[in-house]
């Protein structure tokens, strides 16, 4: 349940900034950090597409497999594949943090909300799996 | 998570979920219609009156374009640096629109970017306005709040490599002649309630955001439509107006 919960609230996050790239929404609210610093620098686009609309993507992904597993549909490859994602993305996470920090010289508030978000995806699911390995 | 997670209680999480979707979801579009209400007809007929902004091109073009924008914000940056040499160059210099830069200096938050407006209007003194908007946009890193909190030295630099009279230059930023003209053109965008950086009109529209060129071209192309079938419906009243005579 904290899984799918996290995994929407980053759906909403990785939206709105989908939108302002899209320039939908004219300006982020951000009242801690440079948010539009980092958003138009040229770290914002990955492999051709806003990093913003890669992580809509893989929020959707997670919030499908959290409710698969909540629904009781292939629980285990739902927890393997919520680990593998949340893991791969905390990865990728980590990287746009020390680019905000060392290249950019910028902190998006949105980015570190994110980030978090995933990571506490990640430790949940790492617990879900133990949960599902054990009750095998 | 599955088995463990599946209490008598689910569908009231379901419905949490989906109070938390909805509101988000909300939150999102409330955000998203402030910027479009922005981006709603503008009145074209509100012409400047302390505000004359900078302009490029030729003012007689059939499409007037405004741009409202900030030296330190990214977003212009971003616009001034990858989008608006297209701009410039198919439909400034093709004679399609005029332009014209208004400082929208956003003190609150940036604090060099005053400085930045003053050291481009001083430039504007001897001719050489867009040179060192450009310069100023390129260098955006090199002096923005950030980088610096004597951007001085920085823009003095500026000065020199465009061949200004430095000294001319030094004394008008020092003595932030321009102020009231800077000033000017803010108002000029808060009675238009501008509310981000940058923010076009463009004819009768008036658009938030770093627009790309496509998009750009499209609202020049229709509001050139618009002026061509006001002209036209003009021209037809004025012939009826003949014939009953």
């Amino acid at each position: 349940m904290l899984i799918a919960l996290l995994a929407l609230i980053g759906v909403l996050v990785a939206l709105y900034l989908t939108l302002y790239k899209m320039g939908v929404i004219g300006t982020l609210v951000c009242q801690v950090g440079s948010c539009e610093r980092v958003n138009t620098s040229r770290w914002a686009t990955f492999l051709g597409l806003p990093v913003a609309a890669w992580g809509l993507a893989t929020y959707v992904l997670l919030l499908a497999l959290a409710l698969a597993g909540l629904q009781g549909i292939a629980p285990r490859r739902s927890a393997w594949g919520l680990v593998l994602l949340s893991g791969w993305s905390v990865l990728f996470s980590a990287w746009l943090t020390y680019l905000e920090l060392f290249v950019i010289h910028a902190v998006c508030m949105w980015c570190v909300t994110s980030a978090t978000l995933m990571l506490l995806i990640f430790i949940s699911s790492v617990v879900v799996l133990r949960e599902e390995l054990r009750g095998a | 998570m599955v088995r463990q997670q599946r209490p008598a209680n689910t569908k009231w999480f379901y419905l949490g979920l989906g109070i938390v979707a909805v509101v988000g979801v909300g939150l999102i579009a409330r955000t998203a219609s402030h910027d479009s209400a922005a981006s709603a007809v503008t009145d074209v007929k509100a012409t400047p009156a302390q505000a004359e902004g900078y302009l490029l091109g030729n003012p007689n073009a059939p499409v007037q374009v405004m741009e409202f924008a900030d030296f330190e914000c990214p977003a212009c940056g971003q616009f001034a640096t990858v989008t608006e040499p297209d701009v410039r160059k198919r439909i400034v210099d093709a004679g399609l629109a005029s332009y014209r830069f208004f400082d929208f200096p956003l003190v609150e938050v940036h604090k060099n970017t005053l400085p930045a407006s003053n050291a481009a209007a001083c430039a504007a003194d001897q001719g050489k306005f867009w040179e060192m908007h450009d310069r100023l946009y390129y260098g955006q890193p090199d002096w923005n709040t950030e980088a610096t909190g004597n951007p001085k030295k920085i823009f003095l630099q500026y000065a020199k490599e465009l061949g200004l009279d430095v000294g001319a230059w030094e004394k008008c930023f020092d003595e932030q002649r321009h102020l009231s003209r800077i000033l000017g053109n803010r108002a000029e965008g808060e009675r238009r309630q501008v509310r981000s950086t940058p923010t076009f009109v463009i004819g009768t529209k008036m658009i938030p955001g770093a627009i790309s060129y496509d998009q750009f071209k499209a609202y020049v192309d229709s509001a050139a439509q618009q002026v061509a079938a006001h002209g036209a419906a003009r021209a037809d009243s004025q012939s009826g107006k003949g014939v009953t005579q």
